[in-house]
């Protein structure tokens, strides 16, 4: 049979989000998490050879951690008062992949 | 004097306007497009703001925009021959 019917065929708009985020997303997930470290790095390295600093990179390094330092929780769920145990999946963050979501509010 | 050399990789579409304003002022208008800035504070405040979209390297001196584009031509897969004569003179200058 061709055609399974399934909630997102039988009624017009229906997108859904998987509750759970899969394995290579958190794979890409990192990878991003390591682009931006390196950007910052970069970014840092250069102002240091020239003798200069720059407000939001020291801002950067003081607030957020590292790919490596943080923890799978922070990785991959976000803080989301909503939510029974105040977390969700960080896949349904708008525009996940393009934004830097680190730090969570203290205590959660 | 160094300079950044960025490359926007991820493209701007549907972030808040002031996103797409910073990579305007960078002069990155489309994917894949590179500029090259002298390193400075305030350019890096710029790319700070957005560190997702871009990839950064530091480098010695700018390139035009011809040079950028011949980094990524391919090899053409092949020579062309000179005369025996040419080729020894070339090779007793240089």
């Amino acid at each position: 049979m061709m055609f399974k019917p399934s909630s997102p065929l039988f009624s017009g708009l229906l997108w859904k989000i998987p509750w759970r985020i899969s394995a290579p997303q958190k794979a890409r997930q990192r990878k991003r998490l390591r682009a931006v470290d390196r950007v910052v790095d970069t970014v840092s390295a250069a102002l240091a050879r020239n003798g200069q600093t720059a407000k939001p990179v020291t801002r950067w390094f003081n607030e957020m951690p590292r790919e490596e330092e943080m923890l799978p929780k922070d990785k991959y769920t976000i803080f989301d008062k909503k939510e029974k145990k105040y977390r969700k999946g960080i896949h349904k963050l708008p525009k996940w992949t393009r934004v830097s979501q680190r730090v969570n509010p203290p205590g959660f | 004097m160094s300079y950044f050399r960025i490359t926007l990789v991820r493209s701007a579409i549907g972030l808040p306007r002031r996103t797409t304003d910073v990579l305007k002022a960078l002069g990155l208008k489309k994917r894949m497009a590179t500029v090259f800035h002298a390193v400075s504070p305030s350019v890096a405040g710029q790319i700070m703001k957005v560190k997702e979209l871009v990839e950064v390297r530091e480098v010695d001196k700018r390139l035009t925009k011809q040079e950028v584009r011949l980094e990524r031509k391919p090899d053409p897969g092949y020579y062309v021959e000179k005369y025996s004569g040419a080729e020894y003179k070339e090779n007793r200058t240089a």
